[in-house]
């Protein structure tokens, strides 16, 4: 008898995701307070602006290295767009109707391509400036004043980008989290999210 | 916490550079009063020294020296140091509450215990003035708070021998510079500076820049990504609330699927 569930993420893959969601987050509390005065309360989650500044420096080299690690690992399959993908992007990826969109889509849909691509370069530009920013007086200052705005820039992208990610990975698409949580999703998730994908690892398994 | 500065009540300096011998004696009384420890130089072929401000240098004469077409030497000294500015790139980017603030009579004054060291002051400053010491603390000219708290000079403009540096009521200090028909550089830029200048030349020739303003990144930065992005936030909060009560979520037909796969399996 053929199992109802199928692998999606393997468990190096689910490890690094949730390492990043950690540091990302952690990233989020400590960086709040120097994102603007509105929010210095945050500070006091770690004692003072001082305490959050190390902080933020320790989360902010341990989300790089998992990062771009994740992003690596998934590098071909996220950067590699093809016509269904463009048909994806054309019906909005069948977000924007009830109806079934039928559509042919990967291991990953393109708009969760245009996610891991757009979080690959925010890492990368997010961690450039922030090597700027931790040692001002190493650099010209034209350099921290641009990282100063392109790092708060890159910030707000990746929290818009990170609000969606969630929600189409939770109550958005009831399922999903269980591929990031203990690993599997069941054949009918993968056969209406994922057919191109499903087709692709049944053939393999049988 | 905005920055409101009252212009009635601000106090500051107009700096003659026309009455400027170069003595040094305002930063000599500045490092005395403040209790500054001395800085290291070399001679560099020049009687400017220091060459720079440091975070024990809270001002310092810059020497602009000039050879004209015939080789005649020209001196212009210009006293270097926080402009106390009316829209203060410092007090702007400054995330900790009252690291940075603002005196009643306008001027830019700083609280070392409240500093935590991320040096964002350094970077948005128009005139590049502060400093951070081995603390890793701020420093740079606060106007000498506590003797103008005592309602005496600060300690460069009462050692001035030649009555360059002046200080006093801000617009008074103006005005009376302008009836004399001197040249003024600050009165205007970024909302006024606390320290006007009457130079006798363009102010480039003092290696200030004409229309000093807030470095553009920091405006950016500070004016235009920081309030959008609070909205692009919420903005998409509420477009995910949004999606899940009008169009709602993917769900699958388990039980369906299930029940076919599982007469199909059999």
């Amino acid at each position: 008898m053929i199992s109802r569930y199928i692998e999606r993420f393997s468990t190096r893959e689910r490890v690094l995701h949730w390492f990043v969601t950690v540091t990302f987050f952690t990233l989020l509390l400590s960086g709040l307070g120097l994102y603007s005065r509105l929010f210095t309360g945050y500070f006091n989650l770690f004692g003072n602006g001082i305490n959050a500044i190390l902080v933020h420096k320790i989360a902010g080299v341990l989300f790089f290295v998992s990062s771009v690690l994740l992003f690596l690992d998934n590098r071909t399959r996220v950067t590699e767009f093809d016509e269904d993908d463009r048909e994806w992007f054309r019906q909005g990826g069948g977000y924007l109707t009830r109806e079934d969109s039928n559509l042919a889509v990967g291991k990953f849909n393109a708009g969760q391509k245009m996610f891991a691509v757009f979080i690959g370069l925010a890492t990368l530009i997010l961690g450039i400036t922030g090597m700027f920013i931790w040692a001002p007086a190493l650099f010209p200052r034209w350099i921290v004043q641009l990282s100063l705005m392109l790092h708060g820039l890159m910030f707000v992208g990746s929290i818009m980008f990170v609000v969606v990610h969630v929600y189409l990975a939770t109550i958005g698409n009831p399922g999903t989290l269980e591929a990031m949580l203990w690993g599997r999703v069941s054949r009918a998730w993968a056969k209406h999210h994922h057919p191109k994908w499903y087709k692709e690892v049944t053939r393999e398994n049988q | 916490m905005t920055d409101t500065i009252k212009t009635e009540n601000r106090k500051g300096f107009l700096v003659d550079t026309s009455r400027c011998i170069g003595c040094r004696s305002c930063q000599v009384a500045c490092k005395q009063w403040n209790k500054l420890d001395a800085d290291k130089t070399k001679n560099q072929g020049t009687f400017e020294n220091p060459r720079d401000l440091t975070p024990a240098l809270y001002n310092r004469i810059k020497f602009v020296e000039k050879a004209d077409d015939k080789g005649e030497m020209s001196w212009r000294f210009l006293n270097e140091r926080c402009m106390h500015c009316g829209d203060a790139g410092c007090m702007k980017v400054c995330p900790s509450p009252g690291a940075l603030y603002r005196t009643k009579d306008g001027i830019v004054a700083y609280n070392r215990d409240k500093c935590i060291s991320c040096k964002y002051c350094v970077s948005a400053c128009p005139f590049n003035i502060p400093r951070y010491d081995q603390d890793e603390k701020v420093s740079k000219c606060h106007l000498c708070l506590d003797r103008i708290g005592g309602g005496m000079a600060p300690a460069c403009a009462k050692a001035c021998p030649t009555e360059t540096l002046k200080f006093g009521s801000r617009s008074e200090l103006i005005a009376k510079a302008t009836a004399a028909k001197k040249t003024l550089y600050g009165v205007d830029d970024l909302n006024g500076l606390g320290v006007v200048y009457a130079l006798e030349g363009p102010p480039e020739q003092y290696g200030l820049t004409a229309n000093p303003s807030i470095p553009f990144s920091i405006f950016l930065w500070k004016d235009v990504i920081k309030p959008l992005g609070i909205l692009g936030f919420w903005g998409s909060i509420g477009a995910m609330l949004l999606h899940y009560v009008t169009i709602g979520p993917k769900r699958i037909e388990e039980e369906h699927e299930e029940g076919k796969e599982a007469g199909h399996d059999q």
